[in-house]
């Protein structure tokens, strides 16, 4: 199929979308580049979905469990590019997949690694990065000890934001976990303890606590938008405390949670630009960075319904050396939350809306009100071909585009001519697990 | 009989015969080293789900069945669906705090697994023969 689709049998589907586009040679170029690539790729998700099933071997006569999930997207947009790509002209630069192995070593032993890979337009660029890998000894039910690389649990979806197959969504809810700064909070190494207490009337609580080094991703949007601002990174480092607790709520199918999670950061760099001479070093330190968390989920029958409210407070201390230790204190802090609904509506569909909301506290640009929000309306279906293989289309929304500072999918880079105030974009993800 | 005691008969009838059915239709069997004789529904869910790994002091490893009637019946005790349930184990092994359990295709080979294998836990339809391994009452 992907040696039938030339670049202009391509571009002359493309022109019947959008005749009046006038980056012919963008367009051709990126067909010719990219888009055979992600054909295959898409190609390769639809084979495997038909051919491959969760692998089981033995080692010293345990059994290892290997899964794994490979995911192809497309997002078109009106105006705007989002996440890095393309979108305006239409872009499938969007692919991720992970390779997952776990095993018990003895009855309470039990060790777990996923490697993830992705692109998403100059996210990534399919670097391998691991995602987990660690020990987890478990006591009793209620108390248990994990060691190692530990994703973080922090509200419904941090620990499978990755993993879209699990959700009805192509993209979970941006305001809350924005794709392209997934890895400043995915998970830390350290140590975690965990369990499970019943509350017998009153439902079962689950909590988790955790220590450690939080992560960092010097190919992610953290890292794309501080270039973009004049202020490149060459180092970062931080620490991490947390905590997470989920109670099971004696009313059937109702989950209620609270998380709080406390970061530090140590970032060196130097300007590229604004205000002081290039190569000028600079330190930015956290002052502070925590993040405060409530959630819920209601599952009944086919329905589920989920909310999730995010407060960011969050600070840096950006210090100057050579300009006589001058201390610039920015604010980041922010509010972000959604709503979701969704319905099992056939066997095999499933359809969702959500809307999902972005504040930030204190924009660059007060006099542009676009620059202080995002607001998402989303709806979606999602098609189960097989156990292994789903297809979802989406559209999306938005008003606002965020501050200069706060990233959440809009860069400068991609859109060097300004942001237009509303963004309407289809994104479809073909995803395959096993 | 007025019409009020008809109709809670009525309502009574519609509430035992699918209990009963659901009774019937699976039974819950475990190996002969798991020390339990007896499981509540609640403990059975939680070591399904993967939040309880031992019964009576004893480890337990469930297993499932890939469908058929005390499948079907087995999800009810869940409160959940066939997709629901294989996301929640997806949801488990994609975030790192579990493991799929082990699924087999008939009666007769969870009948089997559970028999030779020590702590696994598993259910087959009510009538199915499962020698070598124990029968844990649901309370």
């Amino acid at each position: 199929m992907g040696a039938k689709v030339s670049g202009t049998t391509v571009w002359q589907l493309r022109s019947a979308v959008r005749p009046d586009h006038p980056h012919t040679e963008i367009i051709e170029e990126f067909f010719m580049k990219g888009f055979r690539t992600h054909l295959i790729l898409a190609a390769l998700v639809c084979t495997a979905s038909l051919t491959a099933r969760a692998q089981e071997f033995r080692v010293f006569n345990r059994s290892v469990q290997v899964h794994g999930s490979l995911s192809q997207g497309f997002a078109y947009s009106n105006d705007n590019n989002f996440l890095t790509m393309k979108t305006s002209d239409g872009s499938p630069a969007f692919t991720d997949g992970a390779l997952n192995l776990s095993t018990s070593i003895t009855d309470k032993f039990h060790v777990a690694a996923q490697a993830y890979d992705r692109k998403v337009g100059q996210l990534d660029d399919f670097r391998p990065q691991l995602d987990f890998a660690y020990g987890d000894y478990r006591f009793v039910s209620w108390f248990g000890v994990r060691a190692g690389q530990v994703k973080t649990p922090l509200g419904l979806y941090n620990d499978t934001q990755d993993a879209d197959f699990l959700h009805t969504w192509a993209l979970l809810p941006q305001g809350v976990y924005p794709l392209d700064l997934r890895s400043t909070m995915l998970s830390h190494t350290g140590v975690d303890i965990y369990g499970r207490i019943p509350l017998k009337k009153a439902g079962k609580l689950a909590y988790a606590a955790y220590a450690g080094e939080r992560s960092f991703d010097n190919r992610g949007g953290y890292y794309i938008f501080s270039s973009d601002l004049g202020m490149p990174i060459t180092s970062a480092s931080g620490r991490v405390t947390g905590w997470d607790l989920r109670w099971t709520t004696p009313l059937k199918g109702l989950t209620l949670g609270s998380s709080w999670i406390d970061m530090t950061q140590n970032r060196d760099g130097s300007y590229s630009q604004a205000m002081f001479p290039p190569h000028t070093a600079y330190k930015a330190t956290s002052a502070p960075e925590r993040t405060t968390v409530g959630y819920g989920d209601f599952q009944r029958g086919k329905w589920d319904f989920a909310g999730e409210y995010r407060a960011e407070d969050y600070w840096l201390s950006i210090l100057t050396p050579s300009f006589g230790n001058s201390v610039f204190l920015w604010n980041g802090s922010n509010e972000s939350w959604f709503l979701a609904g969704s319905v099992h509506a056939m066997k095999r569909l499933s359809l969702g809306v959500y809307h999902s909301n972005f504040h930030v506290d204190v924009p660059a640009d007060p006099a542009n009100k676009a620059t202080n929000h995002i607001y998402d309306e989303v709806a979606t279906a999602r098609l189960d071909l097989n156990r292994f293989w789903t297809v979802k289309a989406e559209e999306h929304f938005m008003d606002g585009y965020g501050d200069l500072y706060s990233a959440h999918g809009f860069y400068e880079r991609s859109n060097p001519n300004g942001f237009k105030p509303r963004t309407d974009m289809l994104m479809l993800r073909t995803s395959f697990f096993f | 009989m007025k019409y009020t005691q008809w109709l809670l008969l009525a309502g009574a009838v519609m509430l035992i015969v699918p209990l009963s059915l659901r009774a019937a239709d699976m039974k819950v069997i475990a190996n002969p080293s798991v020390s339990a004789s007896a499981v509540s529904a609640d403990d059975l869910k939680d070591v399904f789900l993967e939040n309880k790994d031992s019964l009576g002091g004893s480890h337990v490893d469930p297993v499932l069945e890939k469908g058929g009637p005390a499948h079907e019946a087995f999800l009810k005790v869940l409160g959940k669906s066939d997709a629901a349930l294989q996301t929640y184990y997806r949801s488990l092994v994609f975030s790192g705090k579990g493991s799929m359990p082990k699924a087999l295709a008939s009666d007769a080979e969870v009948a089997a697994w559970v028999a030779k294998t020590k702590g696994a836990v598993g259910y087959v339809s009510g009538d199915a023969s499962a020698p070598g391994t124990k029968v844990l009452e649901v309370k």
